[in-house]
């Protein structure tokens, strides 16, 4: 274009000659154009400039130089069909999966327990609640409707996530469990005694519950609730009229308890009365010829030695067992030997699984001669039923992973992405792996972090499954290929996953593979939460941008 | 929407429509191709194409019966797949923060034409495929929907979410930068704008 026209400032704007080349601009002003375009060369040439410009961005838009992908060349209608087949089937074997688990495992157990005295419906109370911590828990409903309504949840919220914020679905979530824990609020009063030695003198009464937290404790007054110690030695030779609830290296009941036992210890010596039911997950436990269980004794222990007597049943996972005294119930013991003397009294039937028969003196006085069953060392694998619940809880996960990457889609890809670093995530993961349960114990030992130890430890409980579904789904994406929709990730995700645990099967490296996996994840999840607590970084495009774009 | 101009197969699309699962295999084999290469363009990797052109069928056939039948298949056809890219490089877009600028304040110049012409011969289509890849999200959109799917000013308007009067200026700022990145490899490059 010459000065001389620019000069003239007589020509037409790009805009205007590139709306007349396509025909946009009205009969009136397309007449203005075409006349001044016959005057000016220059605007005559732009015009020409623009048309072919318009050619050489169609030809190069239609010119093919890429092949249909062969991943294309299937009509998608129905590998969509196969895929919703695959997931109805997911969603059957989860759900028999439940059924079966609730039914040929957990029911029977229920009612095993209740038959041995525990008597509760509860199986979270029969476990760690009951009567325990927090009584309010007894109030909630069972595990089953629990967990039902979690899922029921997570689905509603699953159908409710387009119409939320993912921040309101998080506070939803949160808001509702805070709900349910704070709901059945406990209602008795509590006392707590600190100190090297803490004691509740004979003479003394202690109105409601008490915590002890010390070196070494004792109890010879009266307690009218609970005594939860924690403690290296305590000794209950007083009255309680509730539960004792014991976290202690050495734990002696000389006295009278009228409620359970539950103790968590090295060792355990009954020489007194307890009028309810005693669990124990304690290496040493002696009932002396003194002692008196009114109700079952359910133990897991190395060395059991019963010289007193029981109201119930005893049910025993132990090493060596040894029954000297009189047993009002029946006995259902597994271990390696379980030896009968001839002091020894059981007016119910006794089973016996180990890997010795039984040690019966003749001067035992049984019901019912002993049932052994040797105990069986069968390679699982080479059961069909091992790989019937291997598939079942494979589907359990699977679908596990995708309410939780349905539930947090942005930050399962964050977390995908974090783990391509192995590096960094197996670092953090080592850290994570160990320090997150020592803290929730630490947290528990406060009681007033109790509930925050407990769900600290349930949350590190799910990401061990979670870690293995984001390191299966990374899996995926380097089979598959990279994807940023959340349906085809769940799809790699369900594969690596599979992959996964054909891996852990190898055996002797299996297992090292599983521990390498979760280390790996869990570093990838608390990498990305770190980062998605952090406080706001300059953009230097966001890691699910960056990450998930393909290579 | 003359681009893949043939004729529509409107039996096929009715059985399919009726549910018949023969006459979608047909009708993808017929489309997926050129859905596939407008994806191609659309977007900036070929596995994003490759996603989204699966993730168009599978919502086609969803909203098949949503189809008008008196209007062009095609055309049709087309919308949804433009909606589905641009929903997806608008999604990216916020996420990654880019393309904030205001299409409306683009100077109108006019340029060298004898400059301009000079650059498109000495370009070939391959060039220019490369080019647009390095375009933005919305130029590369626009040009796509204008020059591989014949969109109508209003058309593009809807999908790209901007007023009709400007869809001339979003497309001439999409050949400004086209031009840019053209010129940026050779001597023609003359400070953007020729």
């Amino acid at each position: 274009m010459s000065e001389q026209d620019r000069r003239g400032n007589e020509h037409l704007d790009e805009m205007t000659c590139l709306l007349y080349v396509e025909g946009q601009l009205d009969h009136a002003r397309a007449q203005e154009v075409s006349s001044h375009t016959e005057h000016c060369p220059g605007c005559r040439t732009l015009l020409h400039a623009l048309e072919r410009e318009s050619r050489l961005l169609k030809r190069a838009m239609f010119e093919d130089e890429e092949p249909l992908p062969a991943r294309l060349a299937v009509v998608p209608g129905r590998s969509a069909r196969s895929l919703q087949w695959v997931w109805a089937v997911a969603f059957g074997l989860a759900a028999t999966g439940v059924y079966a688990l609730y039914t040929g495992y957990i029911e029977p157990w229920m009612q095993q327990l209740e038959q041995a005295g525990f008597g509760g419906t509860n199986l979270l109370g029969l476990l760690i609640f009951q009567g325990a911590f927090w009584k309010g828990w007894q109030s909630m409903l069972s595990l089953l409707e629990v967990l039902a309504m979690l899922t029921l949840g997570g689905f509603l919220i699953v159908l409710l996530r387009r119409r939320l914020r993912r921040g309101s679905a998080l506070a939803m979530v949160l808001g509702g469990l805070c709900a349910a824990v704070m709901l059945p609020a406990t209602a008795s009063a509590t006392e707590t005694r600190r100190g090297d030695y803490v004691e509740v003198k004979q003479g003394e009464t202690v109105k409601g519950d008490i915590f002890l937290f010390c070196h070494r404790a004792r109890v010879d007054g009266t307690v009218d609730g609970d005594v939860f110690v924690f403690s290296q030695d305590v000794n209950v030779g007083g009255h309680v009229k509730g539960d004792v609830i014991g976290f202690s290296q050495s734990v002696r009941i000389s006295g009278q308890v009228d409620g359970n036992i539950r103790t968590f210890a090295n060792n355990m010596t009954i020489t007194g009365n307890v009028a309810k039911n005693v669990l124990a997950f304690t290496q040493v436990v002696t009932v002396d010829s003194a002692g008196k269980i009114g109700g079952s004794l359910t133990i897991f222990t190395e060395i059991l030695s019963l010289d007193g007597r029981l109201g119930r049943d005893l049910l025993i996972f132990s090493k060596d067992a040894r029954i000297s005294g009189r047993i009002a119930g029946g006995i259902r013991a597994k271990g390696d030997t379980l030896d009968i003397t001839s002091t020894a009294e059981v007016d119910g039937p006794v089973h016996f699984e180990g890997n010795k028969p039984p040690d019966v003196s003749p001067q035992a006085k049984l019901k019912s001669p002993v049932e052994y069953q040797k105990m069986e060392h069968k390679p699982e694998y080479s059961r069909p039923r091992f790989y019937v619940w291997r598939v079942i809880f494979i589907a359990a996960i699977v679908l596990f992973g995708m309410v939780l990457f349905l539930l947090m889609p942005k930050f399962t890809e964050e977390a995908i992405v974090v783990a391509e670093g192995i590096g960094v995530s197996v670092g953090l993961g080592v850290l994570v792996l160990f320090a997150v349960p020592i803290a929730a114990i630490i947290a528990c030992c406060t009681v007033v972090g109790l509930a925050l130890g407990i769900s600290g430890f349930l949350v590190w409980y799910a990401s061990l499954h979670y870690s293995q579904l984001v390191v299966g789904a990374l899996l995926g994406k380097w089979i598959i290929g990279p994807t940023r929709e959340i349906w085809p990730l769940i799809g790699r995700m369900a594969l690596g996953y599979f992959l996964l645990r054909v891996a852990f099967a190898v055996p002797y490296i299996g297992g090292w593979a599983k521990l390498g996996v979760i280390i790996w994840g869990l570093g990838a999840i608390s990498l990305a939460l770190y980062r998605r607590f952090q406080p706001a970084m300059p953009a230097p495009s966001s890691a699910s941008a960056v990450g998930m774009q393909p290579a | 929407m003359s681009a893949p101009a043939k004729i529509e197969p409107v039996e096929t699309i009715a059985r399919a429509r009726a549910g018949d699962a023969d006459a979608w295999g047909q009708l993808y084999k017929e489309y997926a191709p050129a859905i596939f290469r407008f994806c191609r363009r659309a977007l900036p990797t070929r596995e994003d194409a490759e996603d989204a052109t699966m993730e168009i069928f599978a919502d086609l056939q969803r909203k098949l019966g949503q189809y008008d039948v008196t209007r062009s298949f095609t055309a049709w056809l087309y919308r949804v797949s433009a909606n589905h890219c641009w929903d997806l490089l608008r999604r990216r877009k916020v996420r990654q923060g880019k393309e904030t600028e205001d299409v409306e304040t683009l100077p109108l110049e006019h340029p060298d034409p004898n400059q301009l012409d000079r650059l498109i011969e000495q370009r070939t289509s391959q060039e220019v495929r490369r080019a647009l890849d390095k375009l933005g999200a919305r130029a590369r959109m626009a040009l796509v929907l204008r020059y591989y799917s014949d969109m109508s000013y209003d058309e593009i308007a809807d999908a790209l979410g901007v007023r009709r009067a400007f869809v001339g200026v979003v497309l001439l700022r999409a050949r400004h930068e086209l031009r840019q990145v053209l010129g940026e490899s050779s001597a023609l490059a003359a400070g953007g704008t020729l």
